[in-house]
């Protein structure tokens, strides 16, 4: 073994390590019967997830959540097909700009300035928005509509759809016979990868969220700080469950994504 | 069914590449090859027939209906993609029946024809497999026997052999050709493979920055090219510059040979065409337009020996193949020396 990959192998433990140190902690805590002023918590307890269960603000948060991430999810699907598929076909023609402005979307501009934006916008008499659902689904809605956008050009162009419509034109498929019978099932793995990763951004999400929620429609991260302010089990606990729930989706969103390959 | 350019030209929008008044027909039954160089519209050409581009002036007929206004997906023209663009979500069947869902034939009905199609490209047992599972050379298979299926009025070929091995692609040539001429498909096929154009076209037809140059049997374009820049596309030669020295004679520069000269008048200049396989090597010391010098660079094939042969003051040398390289001189009969006017 050469010293550069005894560096690169440390240097990847360390990292690793960095990572995994807080959730295993998280796990620890999460069914740790007492937990102050110690290194680690002592006794063992199911307490905190019971308590989680019968907790109705975290319950109520929990289906705010997903409700927020279906939507979302279901409204990216609506938008981010036409928008992909014109996008994918308008990038051939030379208008490549729009495609480089939706890939450079997520990085480029923080969601905390769509809060704010929101904030600005929907706080008027005109539109006194702020703190509904409607509005709290739309803000992850266009937060995520990129990276759902994004999956789905990148396989428009890795399958070369624009060659297969081709061939399928000159067997006789009219434009929207193409649409339907060739690109929406060649898309449909990416369609479904690129959802999944939409809900488990839309989970985890708490900046946005934090900012436009009122107390009625809170989400779960957005609950799950005030726990923290509480019982350090519980917030574990608490905790857990969106990791659980957010690595689950990205797992399954990953394997669906390397099948593909 | 007959297909026929009348005048058609194209141009893509800011840029000087397209086609500029080419005419040609391809009978029934016909396969002819369009080669050329890269950027000299033969690809635009086929794009044309199929519909997938539009635009251009003058007429495309197919069995003697304009086809101009007519959408792709009505043209009922078969096109085979160098790319094989076959549906990945489908298997080999469902690809080969695709056109014919689509023109609503019932579902037993479809596929017992597509599995005769698959049987006729030896491909029979892979109908139920994935397309990924197939090679290259299979893919390509299935993508004909695709484009066939729905009885196609012209067949199209985007140099359908391009992306595949060489040992392939001599035998997938054989067959395709094999093929065609059993549909009795009206063929146009694309290729920059001037070889693969001689070998399975009827007529080929040589296209260069936009232009058609010539049409013609693969012998006659081989073998009496219209200009030197066919000679030079279309298989190996040593071209070289000359004017008539007097009925019957050549002024090279360097020699002056014995050539058919026609009714060009004294000085007229032109350029001189020499296939390898006409050189003599080591003819008798008295022989007709015999040039000593010596040989260069060898190339073993096998069979031959393709090698430069060279001559003092010669602009460069003789490509010569032979069983065995010339020692000291080469020969070339007057009747294998074609004159190019231009």
């Amino acid at each position: 073994m050469t010293l550069e990959t005894t560096l690169v192998r440390g240097i990847s433990l360390i990292y690793g390590l960095y990572l995994l140190l807080p959730i295993a902690l998280l796990l620890v805590g999460s069914v740790g019967g007492n937990w102050t002023n110690t290194l680690l918590p002592t006794g063992i307890t199911g307490q905190w997830y019971l308590d989680l269960w019968l907790d109705t603000s975290f319950r109520k948060a929990f289906v705010s959540s997903l409700v927020v991430a279906m939507a979302a999810c279901a409204i990216n699907t609506v938008l981010a097909l036409p928008l992909a598929y014109a996008l994918y076909h308008g990038a051939r023609r030379g208008g490549s700009l729009a495609a480089r402005i939706v890939s450079a979307t997520p990085v480029a501009v923080p969601a905390i300035t769509l809060a704010f934006g929101y904030m600005i916008v929907f706080n008027t008499d005109l539109a006194p928005w702020l703190g509904s659902m409607p509005l709290l689904i739309a803000a992850h809605a266009i937060l995520t509509l990129p990276y759902l956008t994004n999956t789905l050009l990148t396989d428009l162009r890795h399958l070369d759809l624009g060659r297969l419509e081709q061939a399928a034109a000159t067997l006789g498929a009219s434009g929207w016979q193409q649409f339907t019978g060739i690109v929406l099932p060649s898309l449909r793995q990416s369609l479904i990868s690129g959802l999944v990763m939409v809900a488990a951004i839309s989970v985890g999400e708490f900046g946005v969220s934090n900012l436009l929620t009122s107390f009625q429609n809170r989400t779960y991260p957005v609950v799950l700080l005030q726990a923290f302010y509480g019982a350090t089990g519980f917030a574990c606990a608490a905790t857990v469950i969106l990791l659980v729930l957010a690595s689950a989706s990205a797992l399954l969103s990953s394997s669906l994504v390397k099948q593909r390959a | 069914m007959s297909l026929l350019f009348d005048n058609v030209s194209y141009n893509y929008p800011g840029s000087t590449h397209g086609l500029h008044d080419v005419s040609l027909d391809v009978r029934t039954g016909e396969l002819v090859a369009v080669i050329g160089p890269s950027g000299s519209g033969k690809s635009t050409l086929l794009k044309l027939v199929a519909g997938l581009e539009t635009g251009h002036t003058g007429r495309i007929m197919l069995g003697g209906e304009d086809m101009s206004r007519t959408p792709v997906h009505q043209r009922h023209i078969g096109m085979v993609f160098q790319s094989y663009a076959l549906f990945p979500h489908l298997s080999v069947l469902d690809n080969v029946a695709y056109g014919l869902k689509l023109r609503k034939v019932a579902t037993a009905e479809r596929r017992k024809r597509a599995q005769e199609l698959l049987d006729i490209v030896g491909l029979g047992e892979f109908s139920q497999r994935a397309v990924a599972q197939l090679s290259g050379g299979q893919q390509q298979r299935v993508a004909l026997a695709r484009a066939l299926a729905i009885d196609p009025r012209a067949l199209l070929l985007d140099e359908p052999l391009s992306a595949l091995d060489a040992s392939v692609r001599g035998h997938l040539r054989d067959q395709i050709r094999s093929i065609q001429q059993r549909f009795n498909a009206t063929t146009l096929l694309v290729t920059h493979d001037q070889e693969e154009a001689l070998v399975m076209a009827d007529r080929v037809a040589m296209l260069k920055d936009g232009r058609l140059l010539q049409i013609a049997t693969p012998r006659e374009i081989y073998e009496n090219p219209a200009s030197r820049a066919v000679a030079e596309f279309v298989g190996l030669s040593t071209i070289l510059p000359a004017k008539v020295a007097s009925p019957g004679r050549l002024d090279l520069g360097f020699a002056e040979l014995f050539a058919e000269t026609g009714s060009r008048s004294f000085g007229t200049p032109v350029h001189v065409l020499v296939r390898p396989e006409h050189i003599q090597p080591d003819p008798a010391p008295n022989a007709m337009n015999r040039l000593a010098g010596r040989t260069g660079a060898q190339r073993y094939l096998g069979a031959l020996t393709r090698y430069d042969f060279e001559v003092q003051g010669a602009p460069k040398p003789f490509l010569a193949e032979s069983p065995a390289p010339a020692n000291e001189a080469i020969a070339v009969a007057p009747e294998h020396l074609r004159l190019l006017d231009h």
